[in-house]
């Protein structure tokens, strides 16, 4: 008789939980607005494969591989509010203006742009879920973060903005325009 | 007594039996979620290359949760639902709780929007005097919605979600960020941290005037 009553109490109890109010989602309402004054002059599209093989431990049955290919948009520039007043130099219709130094100013994935090309899990190993799918983008982040200056782009950027600098200051009608990359850059050459 | 005695230690011995199969299916079958994995070294492919001219004076940060959520249809298809969950050793906490829910995914994703002037291709016009610089500038507008993985934390994941429906979720919360940024005007901060950001550009004691168009 009491293990039917201990049976009907925890089915009650189960009956009571299902009834219960759904998990609700913690609500965030904190933002920050800053002043910034950023200059981007290069934009690239960088294209990475990010390729994982989870069998390092000898003891699990099977074995579980993914390819996830992604694109991220970066874009380098300078830092306008670094520019101070000891950076420009005027001498008549002669202008130098010394650059701060060249920097990645946006990096974003766009989720649209990443596809998973290729799972493939086998034994008694459990499928890629989103949460281990969002830790291997991570991983190929950083990856990509970690190999930007093999790309080009600061160099690009620099290019660019001595470019866009010089024009500027063309247009105010100097005659004599000499726009000098960082000299911290220099030193680190 | 003899006959209770007995029910507990059965009791016991079967909870032993089962955390000691919980141990040996994590430690054989199931998956850590340590963070000690190591991608393979493949290289970077660089698709495009832009010359542009963005300037960005006003970046705002923000935090936006965004949720997909699915319900059992009735009673019988909880219960049953909720007991395949019970036998399955990565949703069984789920099934404990005999909740209407089905699956669930909520994400939370920090992101930045960035507010400038698209100058590229020399998009701007400057007519000067002896004392006074005509500057006119494009309208300022959103230049970049920046969201990353690292940015991104699954903080929930109850259920099977296929790709699709976390990058509709993703989406979501940058059309989300973008919609919290308009609502806040930014625009006219913008076009007063340009002006500043040119006043300080522009050496000499000439009037500047300004025009965004």
């Amino acid at each position: 008789m009491k293990p039917l009553i201990i049976f009907l109490s925890i089915s009650v109890l189960l009956f009571l939980q299902s009834c219960s109010s759904e998990e609700k989602a913690p609500s965030i309402d904190v933002y920050e607005i800053r002043n910034i004054g950023i200059l981007s002059t290069s934009e690239y599209t960088i294209g990475k494969v990010v390729k994982l093989d989870d069998n390092k431990e000898w003891y699990k049955f099977g074995d579980r591989k993914i390819l996830i290919s992604c694109k991220a948009k970066v874009k380098a520039g300078i830092n306008l509010m670094e520019l101070k007043d000891s950076s420009i130099h005027v001498n008549g219709s002669k202008i130098t203006i010394e650059l701060p130094p060249v920097q990645i100013t946006v990096f974003e994935m766009d989720p649209s742009s990443v596809h998973t090309e290729m799972e493939d899990i086998n034994g008694f190993r459990a499928d890629f879920s989103q949460s281990d799918k969002n830790r291997i983008l991570r991983l190929g982040e950083k990856s990509v973060r970690e190999h930007l200056d093999e790309t080009g782009i600061k160099k690009e950027a620099e290019k660019n903005a001595i470019a866009f600098v010089t024009d500027f200051y063309k247009q105010l009608g100097f005659e004599e325009i000499d726009v000098e990359p960082s000299k911290a850059e220099l030193d680190e050459k | 007594m003899k006959n209770k005695f007995r029910l507990i230690k059965n009791i016991v011995i079967l909870a032993i039996l089962v955390f000691i199969a919980y141990l040996v299916y994590n430690f054989f079958v199931g998956d850590n979620k340590q963070d000690d994995w190591e991608i393979e070294d493949t290289p970077l492919r660089i698709e495009t290359i832009k010359t542009i001219a963005e300037i960005s004076t006003v970046s705002y940060r923000d935090e936006v949760i965004v949720d997909s959520v699915e319900f059992y249809k009735d009673i019988n298809e909880q219960m049953v639902g909720n007991a395949v969950k019970l036998i399955d050793v990565d949703q069984w906490k789920y099934g404990i709780k005999s909740s209407n829910t089905k699956r669930r995914l909520t994400l939370i994703v920090k992101g930045e929007v960035r507010y400038g002037l698209n100058l590229t291709g020399n998009n701007y016009n400057l007519k000067q005097n002896k004392d006074t610089i005509w500057l006119t500038l494009p309208k300022p507008e959103i230049l970049d919605v920046i969201v990353t993985p690292s940015s991104t934390e699954i903080f929930l994941e109850h259920g099977e979600w296929a790709d699709y429906e976390r990058k509709k979720l993703e989406k979501k919360a940058s059309l989300q960020l973008r919609k919290n940024a308009e609502k806040l005007n930014l625009e006219k901060k913008t076009e007063e941290n340009v002006c500043r950001l040119f006043e300080n550009m522009i050496p000499g004691d000439k009037k500047i005037i300004f025009n965004f168009e």
